[in-house]
């Protein structure tokens, strides 16, 4: 369950007195009690699915802006209903679209900002901005402002004090009052901005909100995948320390492909890769490039070409050139589901033909725990050694996974993904 | 033969838990473990991003050092592994700071105070802080006071103290080192390090037995006949002759390593994998153990002190003819001893548990030797069958090999022993960590469960006080037999065993 930290109910507070009531509450309010030393999380909050269906009336409220299993629910039944493939991942940025064209009026009130994820509490950030962009377009800018101390009951002796800061409005007036912001933000601390939201947002707000040193949080599944992998590639090159929720959650993909190779004896196979196939959920490709991206750097492939499947939107054949010359062939073709998972191009399956030569062929199979390997497993592979396993689902919200970066972070990206965003990048068809 | 690869698919992925920012501060920073484990060790963890940005080390000892030195010093120390990582190592020195303090002044805790909170504040530790003393064990109950009375233990959940073994003489000395590191914090602040338990092997006996089925349920006195614990050690005293003269091979290796494996070995399994759970059931079964002969110690233990030996061409002397060994001495680098516990599981079954020095082989091992077949159907190739054994093999060679009968080939019914064997290497080929990377890992994490809490510590001494009272006040009647140096200690050991009619494994 996630706590409700605020120590009081969030303060309205208008635009321009948020940093005097912030001094004066910290100054007489919380005399005795120091700001925590730790970080400042800056959050862009849309949240347009759960105000998309708090407005039809398909959940209830109050929008709260945290993963919550209803709205995930109610937006899978709703992709049928609203004419998407039954592939549609409810995360996907073109059902909330789509919701949007839909008749709705019910209201309900807007907590963004004031829940945090007890995982994130648990690192007391120092300051918490939210930046909650109504559905109202015209909506003015509300700031509220709110202090929070760690509760006694959560064994927090000791524990430093901070604050919420929640802009709420329509799209123009945020962007009006995106100058509060960086005073706000100040140097002194680590700032790390999440993007939780579509990169295919307005660039302009991101812009804004994401400068150099801050350290960005993104999630490469959601938005056009161009512009998924443009916005990782340009801002790791900047130097930015940049870190891809997508990407992360492939740990338990490369985790098992890993394993597979841990034994001494396979691992003469990996220089001898001659075909690699890769399924994903739905059409979007990025996280299967990345995927893609991360074999064939980790085995200094070089990539030769790659263009799009013609008939499979979001397929990709690529060929790669092995350190010793051969050529290694790369399939990446969306596949229809069922059910699938909450974020757009979660993997179904993964195959990898190894062809050492004296030695037999090895073909190593891994499937998703909800997937299948019915379509890798065909085809030609009796005279092969299998091996085959069945990768499980990570079980993390975002927040969790979003807690863990704050908990340790880093100032610049992890190596892994910076050599493997721009390979996957150049893997995706233009 | 096994083609030595690294898996290329395995790089950046030992990342699974998220160590926070984080300032280490080292008492007795000019010591050697500081240059040779503890500093290795960090720079280990940083190249793995396991630390964050925001870690500072701050090294702290009477020498007057600036940073500069203290980086400069440590540099040279690591000399081999900057040159193959220098940039790393520009970053990772960036964090290194030096702070002159005296432990037992207290103005100079005032600075040190000031000195962290300027940390905190340059490098966003956020005021986390686990504090090593590597110090002199005189200086651990003095050193816990001084920190205390600073305040810099007053936050339970931000400060740590990690502190060197021997944690005490005697069961007396550690009873009363815990009253005063519990005086000055609270209990899961205080990590014991033994660096045995760093080691995977060590922690694989763990995984072995709990989370297969095939082997608790036949892990106790029905099916076991007995268990031998080896750690045996090729080397002799080196330059540890102070310090080992003082404690001998009982308080070197048995009271601590040779103690955390058989509890590892003989604990009933915990109900959840947490720090307490399984620091409760291993301080149960410690509590459960006796030596085999409470009233009589010297009739289930056996010293040993290792004389000259070795070659005409390479010679090797004896304990009592190392630099800074007295001539005369009685001190014991190889002890032997039987123990029971007095459990459900382990009543009756003899633990038998052996180190030294100067041995034959350097490896540490478990062996557990099941009870024979009831009737013999078949004939041995060896005269009897064998009896099954499971070889817990914790260094080198790390695996474990499971002995058993089958039908040897030909047209008899002849049965002859074989192995199946797991080895680290054959199936996962990579190096492990250094204890201390996983240990300092584990303690800046708040994880206790590699560390032994006072009740295990109190426990284990508890375990050896009629040995170490004996040796204390009637030596004669423990006395240390001589043996040969690269020997497997003397004969009175394998007396020990002899009277149930069994011996010694030799590896």
């Amino acid at each position: 369950m996630s706590a409700q930290l605020t120590l009081q109910a969030p303060l309205d507070v208008p635009p321009a007195e948020v940093g005097p009531y912030l001094e004066r509450l910290w100054n007489d309010g919380l005399e005795g009690s120091t700001g925590a030393a730790t970080f400042t999380l800056l959050v862009w909050e849309p949240s347009w699915l759960e105000q998309q269906m708090v407005r039809l009336g398909r959940v209830e409220g109050p929008i709260r802006g945290l993963d919550r299993d209803d709205v995930l629910q109610a937006a899978s039944a709703a992709i049928t209903a609203v004419g998407l493939p039954l592939s549609t991942a409810p995360m996907d940025p073109r059902l909330t679209w789509a919701l949007g064209t839909l008749p709705g009026t019910q209201q309900s009130s807007d907590q963004r900002g004031q829940f945090v994820e007890s995982a994130i509490s648990a690192h007391m950030p120092r300051r918490l901005i939210t930046l909650a962009p109504t559905l109202e377009a015209g909506r003015p800018l509300e700031t509220m402002v709110a202090a929070f101390c760690p509760l006694p009951e959560e064994g927090s002796a000791g524990a430093a004090c901070g604050d919420v800061i929640v802009l709420r409005g329509g799209l123009g007036a945020i962007q009006q009052g995106l100058p509060l912001i960086q005073p706000l933000v100040g140097d002194d601390l680590p700032c790390w901005v999440w993007w939780n939201s579509s990169l295919d947002e307005p660039p302009e707000m991101l812009e804004a909100l994401a400068p150099l040193p801050r350290r960005l949080v993104i999630d490469t599944s959601l938005g056009e995948p161009a512009r998924c992998l443009d916005v990782l590639t340009e801002r790791i090159a900047m130097g930015q320390a940049v870190n891809d929720l997508n990407w992360l959650r492939l740990r338990s993909w490369r985790e098992s492909l890993a394993m597979v190779f841990d034994p001494p004896s396979r691992r003469e196979a990996l220089a001898h890769v001659v075909q690699l196939d890769v399924d994903v959920e739905g059409d979007h490709p990025v996280k299967g490039l990345l995927l893609v991206a991360w074999i064939s750097d980790r085995l200094g492939w070089h990539l030769i070409s790659s263009q799009a499947v013609p008939e499979e939107k979001g397929g990709v054949d690529a060929e790669f050139q092995r350190t010793d010359g051969a050529t290694v062939r790369v399939r990446l073709m969306p596949v229809p589901v069922g059910a699938p998972k909450a974020h757009p191009g979660a993997i179904v399956g993964l195959r990898l033909i190894c062809e050492p030569p004296s030695r037999p062929h090895l073909c190593v199979i891994l499937c998703s725990e909800s997937g299948g390997c019915m379509r890798l497993e065909s085809g030609g592979m009796a005279s092969m050694e299998l091996a085959e396993d069945v990768v499980p689902l990570p079980e993390e919200k975002e927040e969790v996974e979003m807690a863990r970066l704050l908990g340790g972070g880093h100032d610049s990206t992890n190596p892994l993904l910076a050599a493997v965003a721009p390979l996957a990048a150049a893997l995706l068809p233009r | 033969m096994t083609t030595l690869l690294t898996n290329p698919l395995r790089v950046g992925l030992r990342q699974e838990r998220v160590i926070s920012p984080q300032c280490m501060v080292i008492f007795g920073a000019s010591g050697d473990l500081t240059h040779r484990k503890l500093v290795p060790a960090l720079f280990e963890l940083f190249r793995q991003r396991r630390l964050p940005s925001e870690f500072a080390v701050l090294g702290c000892a009477r020498r007057p050092w600036s940073d500069e030195e203290f980086r400069a010093k440590m540099a040279a120390a690591l000399a081999p592994v900057i040159a193959e990582h220098p940039v790393a190592w520009e970053q990772f020195s960036q964090g290194l700071f030096y702070e002159p303090v005296d432990l037992q002044q207290s103005e100079h805790l005032v600075r040190l105070a000031q000195r962290l909170e300027a940390i905190d504040r340059l490098r966003a530790t956020r005021g986390n802080r686990t504090f090593y003393l590597s110090v002199s064990p005189e200086f651990y109950a003095s050193g816990c006071r001084a920190l205390a009375a600073a305040g810099l233990l007053a936050d339970a959940e931000r400060s740590r103290v990690v502190i060197e073994k021997p944690f005490g003489r005697d069961y007396g000395s550690a009873q009363a080192l815990n009253k005063v590191v519990q005086a000055c914090s609270s209990e899961n602040q205080v990590f014991r390090i033994d660096h045995y338990l760093g080691k995977e092997t060590v922690q694989n006996i763990l995984v072995l037995r709990f989370a297969n089925t095939i082997f608790e349920p036949i892990w106790n006195r029905n099916y076991i006949a007995n268990v031998q614990i080896t750690a045996a050690e090729t080397v002799g005293v080196e330059d540890r002759a102070g310090y080992y003269e003082s404690s001998g091979a009982l308080r070197d290796m048995v009271q601590n390593h040779l103690t955390q494996i058989l509890a590892l070995t003989t604990m009933e399994p915990p109900g959840r994998f947490d720090a307490e759970a399984i620091r409760n059931e291993k301080a149960k079964v410690l509590q459960a153990a006796r030596l085999a002969d409470e009233d009589e110690p010297w009739k289930c233990c056996v010293r040993g002190q290792y004389g000259p030996g070795g070659s005409a061409a390479r010679p090797l002397p004896g304990y009592r003819q190392e630099a800074g060994v007295n001539p005369n001495s009685t001190t014991e680098t190889y002890v032997a001893m039987k123990l029971f516990i007095n459990n459900w599981r382990w009543q009756g079954v003899p633990f038998y548990l052996r180190t030294g020095k100067r041995l034959p082989k350097r490896l540490s091992e478990v062996v557990l030797t099941f009870r024979e077949a009831p009737v013999h159907l078949f004939d041995a190739a060896g005269g009897a069958p064998t009896p099954n054994q499971l070889i817990l093999r914790i260094q080198p060679d790390e695996g474990a090999d499971i002995k058993f009968e089958v039908k040897a080939p030909g047209s008899g019914m002849r049965s002859r022993p074989v192995d199946m064997a797991f080895s680290y290497d054959d199936s996962f080929g990579e190096p492990s960590d250094e204890g201390y990377v996983r240990l300092l890992a584990d303690a800046m994490l708040g994880d206790p469960t590699l560390y032994t809490r006072s009740d295990e510590v109190e426990a284990a001494w508890r375990l050896y006080t009629p040995l170490l009272e004996l040796i204390e006040e009637s030596p004669w009647q423990l006395p240390v037999h001589p043996y040969e140096a690269r020997t497997w200690g003397p004969a009175a050991a394998d007396n020990l065993l002899a009277e149930e009619g069994l011996s010694w494994r030799r590896p």
